[in-house]
């Protein structure tokens, strides 16, 4: 009845219109799902900026937002990198503040004055709805079947490999660039079917738009080349590829060109040659075909020839002078830790020391992207059946992001796409193979002869009815069990893979990393909320000029949540300047406190999970501070002399004494004593009794201390009123007697040696 | 914080602040400008006095009962309250009644506009009726004094006992003959270790006087020191917003408080480990800890954020009998410390608007103040208040229950709004917590067509985008005509 009443909606023109109703809604209710399972966050904590560099993203908006475009461009920001500053509109990617700024003013426009925090915070949900509608497109080219696309957008749209970077608050570049690279390659793929100038115009708009948002763009700008080459290599050469590419590439690279921080990058760098080598390498081929239909063909592979080697020849000697000479600039260090993972480690420890820049373990492929995973494979290999042009690419960009996806674990993100569209390639023809797939009518079995007549036919009604395997001629895939078992399982898998998704997206993405959260033996939430405590105290109650020093990590949140000037923080563009904070907080005292005042610092930051035992404090990064530190200053700072004697990183009553005289060390557990019976102090990060004597500052005084211990806050001194350095001053105040005793105490352990 | 007193005094100077503002659209009563040299008219004498000063909260609240006697040949009606220059930018919510009819409506009093490098101001209170010649009346004054009190010593440490020096006048400040008079003063506490003279001690209240037959301005200095270990919570501005939607049936508050405490500074640095340690057995503290706020009944979703998101210390009872909003500031606001935040809440819109008898008038009636209440008391010093009426709302009128230092009206554009939303603005100066008991008033027209201004603008806008879009969609935009 149903199948009948819907059947005139389903037919001729009327039918394409309501599979276009239906595609809608379709789309439109997995942009929807898309964008709650983001949710999580702000429904458990609040509407909040996450992490670190969202904080950074957060103030640059809200300063685009305030002082207007232009200022915003050029913006030079003193309240970072004190006492050098740092021209900020010039080493930003502004696409994701510029886009949260449109979208501010157009809501005012429409006069709903929604809050920029709140725009910037669901931001990224917002356009995870878009980079399913975009992957959706892209598959829809890969294969006639409807479904795909569906399938693909609702993959994009879950998958834990996303949306790691894409929950409310995580306001990073990420949020929109991972539409602009599905958005982008869609309109590539667009251009190249049709040769059209108008889609490669398209793909060199979003391609700057990509720039202006993420320094992930050169991605792009090597896998569009990549794909041109494959092609021509291929012998599929065609004046639709000459067309398409050589509008994206012209327009392309002026467009990026227009973003200050790439300027003349493009044409300057290492990681831009291979599209310009394309674009000469397609004017190349561009003029052979024209000869090659002007001169005859004996002459003309002659001529091939000469020309080709001529060409190579030239153009890698002028790359390779080029180099040398520094007018191109050699390939960067996160570039070299592309091909060799271990390069970082030795070369450059600041970019060592970001978890995200860590090589991928393995089970991080199954824990972001789950059933796809096997799915992959098999999409790619469908690819490989038909290979036409737009197949090529998904190869291409298949083995390109599963080799980076190895590398490093952020790169897992341009992992993503590509393993949705080809795992839902793979089920898509799965379930049309299974679902539409029509019983094909079963051959009308023809009697031998003619003459039998009556009889073999009775006989064959006669076994038909009687054997169970001949009653139902239509076997194997066009039989209902089989349908039903592989939708089934089909189903089941699904199923399982949006369960997966919501666990993974609830407990492993979902936290803001500011707050903290605990569950009270009650089973009540309770909020550990230490480090906007420090930082409104901060906010509040310090002079607004007052310089805080703290380990980089904290710059950008000390900008955004104290707004107060800071020494370093995640940009880390000055290796140096990190270098001499690092310096300062592993050296004893007498060392620091004249860094300390020569760079104007009011206040030292560190965060201390001790007491919790909250394990990403300093301490355990300290490490870090005093490799970096020894990358500039090897003969004062030794990360040997922060192990014991056993190579054991320690903080109780074998620590080194480097270690317990070091200002990280000071800082972290000074005055922590007093908080337990005597002698019964205890670390509970690194499960350590600690020295039955706390250490001593003399050059500061502790300021702030966070509830759970997590922020504490020094003040760094003046200097003496009466001349005297601090260690003879605190001793003073504390009475003559005692510096007698330190002094014979030391003559003591003399002679044990 | 000198420049604001001065700016304080200025504003209060060429405030009105007359109690029952009937309109705004009628003009402000003209000013009486005094001369220079001007002297009240000894027209009255005191003929007993007896003052009030009550140290219990972190501001000064000074009663003063007094019995004035016309010794001039006719009839007066003008009372002159004098201040001392530097006090009377602090002194707030002056307010003077019959004493032996206080169902009477508060009589008038204003700052009397006068030279302001001038030493002694004067507050001026006219009698509703002409005091006859020898004829006597009971007045009745009340006012609170801001910013009076300095802690000495200026810095202790965080545990210690904190104590406040209040330095005043033995002899009331009066423009007339004062016959008979007396000061009591009421402490919070029995400590009370340095204090001027001998008074009489009386449990924490101690009296000076009586003193007899003491001429117009004469002056006795006097101080006292006692303890107060409790915060002296100062808000040097309250922004408040109320919003009405008459739609939803709905009143929203908005509050945006920029607190300080104005207690004795911390010597030394804030130490965790002594706070973590005295917060078992919670002694009295010079730092602010918690705030309680209790709202209306029935009020719901209240939020307690600050600049930098949710503050997740905060509890909110809600049930028949109470709503009490508890919060706790993210860190312990010592002396000299400041802390800053919003508190927001909903009501329902039934309990505070009234549709008038007749026309389509809607009367309003909010309490002016709804801040946190406190046993050390609140004070504020600037108040910001916005009513923000529906849009398209008019006439509007208003009586404020404290007096104003300006009020205009203004518009407000957010959610939907065509043309904005009428606001009422009001702004008061040197409030204490006392006034959260009184209501303000007001009463506006909401015509049909306002309500309905915001539907039909949406429909229209709507309508406007599909009509776009189907004209957009039915342009031929190709070169060639299709075959």
């Amino acid at each position: 009845m149903v199948a009948a009443a819907l059947e005139p909606f389903m037919k001729g023109d009327t039918g394409r219109n309501t599979r276009g109703l239906l595609r809608l809604i379709i789309l439109c209710t997995i942009a929807g799902a898309a964008v709650a399972s983001r949710l999580f966050s702000v429904i458990r904590f609040e509407s909040i900026i996450h992490e670190f560099d969202p904080w950074f993203n957060f103030r640059a908006t809200k300063y685009l937002v305030q002082n207007g475009f232009y200022s915003f461009w050029d913006w030079f920001d003193d309240r970072t990198w004190h006492p050098l500053g740092r021209v900020t509109g010039g080493t930003l990617y502004p696409g994701l503040m510029v886009t949260s700024g449109i979208i501010y003013h157009i809501l005012r426009l429409l006069s709903m004055p929604v809050d920029i925090r709140n725009i910037c915070v669901l931001l990224a949900p917002g356009f995870s709805g878009l980079t399913a509608f975009a992957s959706y497109l892209i598959t829809s080219e890969m294969t006639t079947s409807p479904s795909a696309g569906l399938l693909a957008a609702a993959f994009m749209g879950i998958t834990p490999g996303y949306i790691s970077r894409s929950v409310a608050g995580s306001y990073d570049n990420e949020a929109i660039a991972i539409f602009l690279l599905v958005f982008t390659f869609y309109l590539w793929i667009k251009a190249v079917k049709n040769g059209s100038a108008m889609w490669g115009a398209l793909t060199a708009l979003f391609y700057g738009y990509m720039v202006s948002a993420w320094g992930g763009y050169v991605f792009i700008t090597n896998l569009l080349p990549l794909h041109a080459f494959v092609l021509i290599c291929m012998g599929r050469y065609s004046p639709r590829l000459y067309v398409s590419y050589s509008t994206w590439f012209a327009l392309g690279t002026l467009a990026s060109m227009q973003i200050p921080f790439v300027g003349f990058l493009p044409i300057r760098s290492s990681e831009h040659m291979s599209a310009l080598g394309v674009f000469g390498l397609v004017q190349l081929v561009a003029f052979v075909e024209f000869v090659r239909q002007q001169v005859p063909n004996k002459q003309f592979q002659t001529l091939l020839r000469g020309l080709i080697l001529v060409i190579f020849a030239v153009s890698m000697g002028a790359l390779v002078l080029l180099t040398v000479s520094g007018v191109i600039a050699p390939w960067s260090g996160r570039f070299y830790s592309l091909w060799d993972t271990g390069y970082a480690k030795i070369h450059i420890p600041i970019i060592a020391s970001v978890s995200e820049h860590q090589p991928t373990a393995w089970p991080a492929f199954f824990f972001d992207l789950n059933l796809m995973i096997w799915l992959f494979p098999a999409g790619v290999y469908l690819c490989f059946q038909q290979l036409k042009d737009e197949h090529v690419f998904v190869v291409i960009y298949a083995v390109l992001a599963s080799y980076f996806a190895g590398v490093m674990v952020r790169l897992m993100l341009t992992l993503t796409p590509v393993v949705c569209i080809a795992a839902a390639l793979a089920l898509s023809s799965i379930l049309d193979t299974y679902l539409v797939a029509n019983n094909p009518t079963p051959k009308e079995t023809q009697p031998n002869g003619q003459a039998t007549g009556d009889v073999v036919k009775n006989a064959t009604d006669y076994i038909k009815d009687s054997l169970r395997s001949t009653r139902n001629p239509v076997l194997g895939i066009y039989s209902y069990i089989s349908k039903a078992s592989v939708v089934g399982a089909v189903t089941t898998y699904l199923l399982l893979f949006v369960l997966h998704c919501t666990w993974v997206t609830s407990n492993a993405y979902s936290s803001p990393s500011v707050v903290l959260a605990s569950k009270l033996p009650d089973g009540s939430q309770h909020i550990i909320d230490d480090y906007r405590e420090a930082y409104y105290w901060l906010r509040q109650n310090t002079p607004p000029k007052a310089k805080i020093m703290s380990w980089w990590d904290y710059g950008y949140q000390i900008g955004g949540m104290a707004d107060r000037p800071t020494l370093v923080d995640n940009n880390t563009w000055n290796n140096t300047h990190i270098a001499t904070v690092g310096k300062a907080m592993s050296s004893r005292e007498e060392v620091s406190y004249p860094i300390l005042r020569q760079h104007d610092v009011d206040y030292v930051l560190i965060v201390f999970g001790g007491l919790l035992g909250y394990s990403g404090d300093d301490i355990n990064k300290f490490l870090w501070m005093v490799r970096i530190s020894e990358g500039i200053w090897p003969e004062e700072i030794n990360e040997r002399n922060y192990f014991t004697a056993r190579g054991e990183y320690r903080v109780d009553d074998e620590a080194t004494p480097t270690m317990r005289n070091s200002l990280m060390y000071k800082m972290s557990y000074y005055n922590y004593n007093a908080l337990f019976p005597a002698g019964q102090a205890q670390d509970r990060v690194r499960g350590s009794k600690l020295p039955a004597e706390g250490p001593q500052l003399s050059t500061m005084e502790e300021a702030f201390t966070s509830e759970n211990w997590i922020i504490r806050i020094y003040k760094v001194k003046d200097l003496d009123n009466v001349g005297r350095d601090h260690a003879s001053a605190v001793a003073f105040d504390k009475g003559n007697k005692k510096k007698k005793t330190a002094k014979r105490r030391g003559a003591r352990a003399l002679r044990v040696e | 914080m000198r420049s604001f007193a001065f700016v304080a005094a200025w504003l209060s100077l060429f405030s009105s602040s007359c109690t029952a503002e009937p309109n705004l659209t009628t003009p402000l009563p003209s000013h009486k400008i005094l001369q220079d040299n001007f002297k009240p008219p000894q027209v009255f004498k005191n003929a007993n006095l007896l003052r009030n000063i009550n140290l219990e909260k972190g501001y000064v609240k000074e009663t003063v009962n007094v019995v004035i006697e016309n010794v001039d040949a006719q009839g007066q009606d003008t009372y002159y309250i004098p201040f001392k220059a530097e006090v009377i930018g602090h002194v707030g919510g002056l307010e003077v009644r019959d004493k032996k009819d206080a169902e009477k409506p508060a009589l008038r009093s204003e700052v009397v506009e006068y030279n302001p490098y001038s030493p002694i101001q004067f507050y001026r209170v006219t009698l509703p009726t002409p005091l006859a010649p020898k004829a006597q009346q009971t007045l009745s004054i009340t006012y609170y004094v801001l910013s009076a009190l300095t802690p000495l010593p200026a810095l202790i440490k965080q545990q210690d006992k904190q104590y406040l020096v209040y330095a005043f006048s033995a002899y009331t400040p009066s423009a007339y003959l004062t016959q008979k008079q007396k000061t009591k003063i009421k402490f919070p506490t029995v400590d009370v270790p340095d204090y001027t003279e001998e008074p009489e001690r009386q449990g924490s209240t101690f009296t000076y006087g009586p003193y007899n037959n003491i001429p117009a301005g004469a002056e006795q200095e006097a101080s006292v020191r006692y303890e107060f270990t409790k915060p002296l919570t100062l808000a040097t501005l309250l922004e408040r917003d109320m919003e009405i939607s008459q739609w939803g049936g709905n009143l929203a508050t908005e509050e945006r408080y920029w607190l300080t405490n104005k207690g004795a500074n911390l010597d030394g640095h804030f130490s965790r480990v002594t706070w973590a340690a005295t917060q078992y057995y919670n002694p009295p503290s010079s730092a602010l800890k918690t705030l309680t706020v209790p709202l209306k009944i029935g009020s719901v979703d209240p939020y307690f954020t600050d600049d930098i998101g949710n503050v997740s210390t905060s509890r909110y009872r809600s049930n028949f009998r109470e709503a009490l909003l508890e919060l706790k500031p993210r860190y312990p606001v010592f002396g000299g410390w400041k802390y800053s935040f919003r508190i927001g809440w909903n009501g329902n819109l039934k309990n505070f608007l009234r549709k008038l008898a007749k026309g389509n008038g809607d009367v309003l009636k909010v309490p002016f103040l709804e801040g946190p209440k406190m046993g050390e008391g609140l004070s504020y010093e600037k108040v910001d208040l916005r009513v923000i009426l529906p849009e398209g709302a008019t006439n509007v009128m208003f009586e404020s229950p404290v007096p104003l230092v300006s009020s205009e009206i203004t518009s407000h554009k957010t959610f939907m709004d065509t043309l904005g939303r009428t606001t009422l603005k009001l702004t008061a100066m040197n409030m204490v917590d006392e006034a959260r008991d009184k209501d303000l008033i007001v009463t506006y027209d909401y015509p049909f067509t306002a309500a309905y201004r915001k539907p039909i603008t949406i429909f229209a806008g709507i309508m406007a985008v599909f009509l776009t879009a189907w004209s957009i969609g039915r342009l031929d935009v190709s070169i060639a005509k299709p075959s």
